[in-house]
């Protein structure tokens, strides 16, 4: 190798400094709400005073909290289903397909990953108010949707691509129906790049907030639009507390698709 | 005429306008191991797909025991087939992947059993029943294939090339075991390769593919002693082509005038021709003698020395006649002439004329 860590001399800890500095530039913003959701101060007051659960007492007492966390959950799991099963249809018709213009339809599915944000959400807001969905669950799934599926296109079509077709074929000669190889050994084969697919989808649609911001109504809001719209009233713990479990999930969800990427290594 | 086992009908497969397969007619004896032999693009490759369902032909039928398989879909026709590529299931046990076949058709816990035990004994791998496929040489997953594509006693057994992603020596080694298990199970076996000596070791009988068509069917002995056409004879072993012209032609027998003005006669003719037309000399490099002179008897020609290769249990001696074909002999181990000849020396070549073939030049 090249660049030998253990040859490295002083360098090492120069290059070991560097990386405990980005690791805690990375960290600290969430240790530090993690910290202040904990924190007896009520004005937020950094390092905090004494400890306390009150303010997390008070998010579970609010209704209103529950039904945007609820909110949330319900699109997400929404999401994550249309996204892989949408996801491995569009994959197999990608991969496996022998059609003309397949490289210009991959590259459509994609756009929504490259294309700002804001504009995909002025460009649905103004399409769901003529056609109602503004304010409602479904014109929220269609949302979180068009930006999840391309994460999923792009693990389920990697793990296809990796499968090769023979493997189907076989199963097919052994006696299997088309639809039965494809369930019994092509889905558990590439099960991997679905389950990444699934949590990266949830994960999108429980973080995300330009979208959201935009088809929220009063009565229908995800989480992070109610973090944000708390945050514009009144500065309190509450906030933290509810950004705390946000970030739990995410952070549970990531270290299992982790896991997954692991055992599909090994 | 009784039916034929598996008859494979007039089969015509185009794409698009390339044609893979051509007229491909062949009747198949049950528990032949037959072998399609060719280059790769010659569509014997494609035959055997048509055979387990995956492509359709454009025209004709093929008929197991004188039933249409055509209109039955791939997991229906009950065929096993062992693939190129390593396809066993990743996700599943040896023991499970043997047993996929039966418990897609739904079979009794302790028919599975017994069926995975015997398929597995059967290839030498009992015992392995849990062990991954990752965890498995190449080798051994083949011989898990080949009980997967047996357990469930199929009639026809295809195998496309199974052993061309494994080394010389563990090729070698499989084929004897496949070679045993045709003899233990009976079953009839389609084999394709592009490897002769393969397909020599292995088979009853071979059909050389080349450009979409067969062009000869027979045992490896025929086709080595015999060969139909000049593409057979190059091959099936080492040959030599000798350019010349046909002189006279009496009951199968040729009269061949060579470019220097040479003549030999009595050479067996394959194909029709007139005195005129262009003809070649197809001569198999054990069968040739080198001496310094012309011998007296048989047939003869001088040459000049080219090259001289050791190879160990012999040497190749490669000559070029007067007008330029090059011609290779063989010299066993042992024999006087090797250690003396050299490139550059004036020698000559003799064989007996019914051991040289003509083929006549379209």
């Amino acid at each position: 190798m090249l660049l030998d860590f253990r040859k490295l001399g002083a360098w090492k800890w120069a290059l070991s400094a560097i990386c405990g500095l980005m690791t805690l530039f990375l960290l600290l913003p969430i240790l530090f709400i993690v910290a202040l959701s904990f924190g007896s101060s009520r004005w937020l007051i950094f390092p905090p005073p004494g400890w306390t659960l009150r303010w997390y007492e008070e998010l579970f007492a609010d209704p209103r909290w529950i039904d945007a966390a609820l909110t949330s959950a319900k699109i997400a799991v929404i999401v994550m289903v249309l996204s892989v099963v949408l996801g491995l249809l569009v994959s197999l018709a990608l991969v496996r397909g022998r059609f003309r213009g397949r490289a210009v339809l991959r590259a459509f599915f994609l756009t929504p990953m490259v294309l700002p944000v804001i504009i995909v959400a002025v460009a649905l807001y103004a399409a769901f108010l003529r056609l109602g969905l503004s304010g409602t669950l479904v014109g929220f799934v269609i949302a979180h949707l068009v930006v999840a599926l391309p994460f999923s296109i792009i693990t389920i079509s990697g793990a296809l691509e990796t499968f090769d077709p023979a493997i189907e074929d076989a199963a097919i000669l052994c006696g299997a129906s088309p639809w039965e190889a494809r369930l019994r050994v092509t889905m558990p084969c590439i099960s991997h790049g679905l389950f990444s697919a699934a949590i990266f989808s949830f994960l999108i649609s429980w973080d995300e907030v330009v979208l959201a911001i935009f088809m929220a109504s009063p009565s229908l809001q995800t989480l992070p639009v109610k973090v944000w719209t708390t945050l514009r009233q009144d500065l309190t713990p509450v906030i933290a507390a509810a950004s705390t479990l946000l970030i739990a999930l995410t952070v549970l969800l990531m270290v299992i698709a982790a896991l997954i990427r692991k055992g599909k290594a090994r | 005429m009784t039916t034929p086992f598996l008859h494979i009908n007039g089969l015509r497969k185009v794409y698009g306008n390339v044609v893979a397969t051509d007229h491909v007619e062949l009747a198949i004896s049950k528990g032949e191991f037959m072998t399609f032999l060719g280059p790769s693009g010659s569509g014997k490759s494609t035959t055997l797909y048509i055979l387990a369902g995956f492509q359709d032909p454009t025209a004709g039928d093929i008929l197991l025991q004188g039933r249409s398989l055509l209109s039955t879909p791939s997991h229906k026709r009950n065929i096993g087939m062992v693939f190129q590529r390593y396809t066993l299931f990743p996700h599943l046990s040896v023991g499970e992947n043997v047993a996929f076949p039966l418990r897609v058709r739904r079979a009794g816990k302790d028919e599975i059993d017994r069926k995975v035990k015997k398929a597995l004994k059967l290839v030498r791998l009992d015992g392995f029943e849990d062990r991954m496929p990752a965890n498995m040489s190449g080798g051994q997953q083949q011989r898990v294939a080949l009980a997967r594509a047996l357990v469930y006693d199929p009639p026809v057994l295809l195998m496309d090339e199974p052993l061309s992603a494994l080394d010389k020596k563990l090729r070698e080694e499989i084929q004897f075991e496949i070679r045993r298990i045709h003899q233990e199970t009976g079953v009839t076996i389609l084999y394709v390769t592009h490897d002769q000596e393969e397909a020599l070791r292995l088979s009853d009988r071979i059909a050389i593919f080349n450009k979409g068509k067969i062009e000869q069917v027979g045992t490896g002995p025929e086709l080595y002693a015999n060969p139909a056409t000049h593409f057979v004879a190059d091959f099936i072993g080492d040959s030599a082509f000798l350019g010349g012209e046909l002189a006279a032609i009496a009951d199968d027998r040729a009269t061949l005038r060579f470019a220097d003005g040479e003549v030999l006669a009595g050479v067996p003719l394959h194909g029709t021709g007139t005195a005129g037309d262009k003809a070649e000399l197809m001569l198999r490099p054990e069968r040739i003698e080198l001496a310094a002179g012309p011998g007296r008897e048989g047939a003869t020609l001088p040459v000049v020395v080219e090259d001289v290769t050791f190879l160990g249990n012999n040497s190749t001696v490669t000559a070029r006649t007067g007008w330029g074909d090059a011609l290779t002999v063989r010299l066993n181990f042992g024999h006087p002439m090797i250690g003396s000849v050299a490139r550059g020396d004036r020698l000559h070549v003799q064989w007996q004329p019914k051991d040289a073939h003509v083929f006549v030049k379209p």
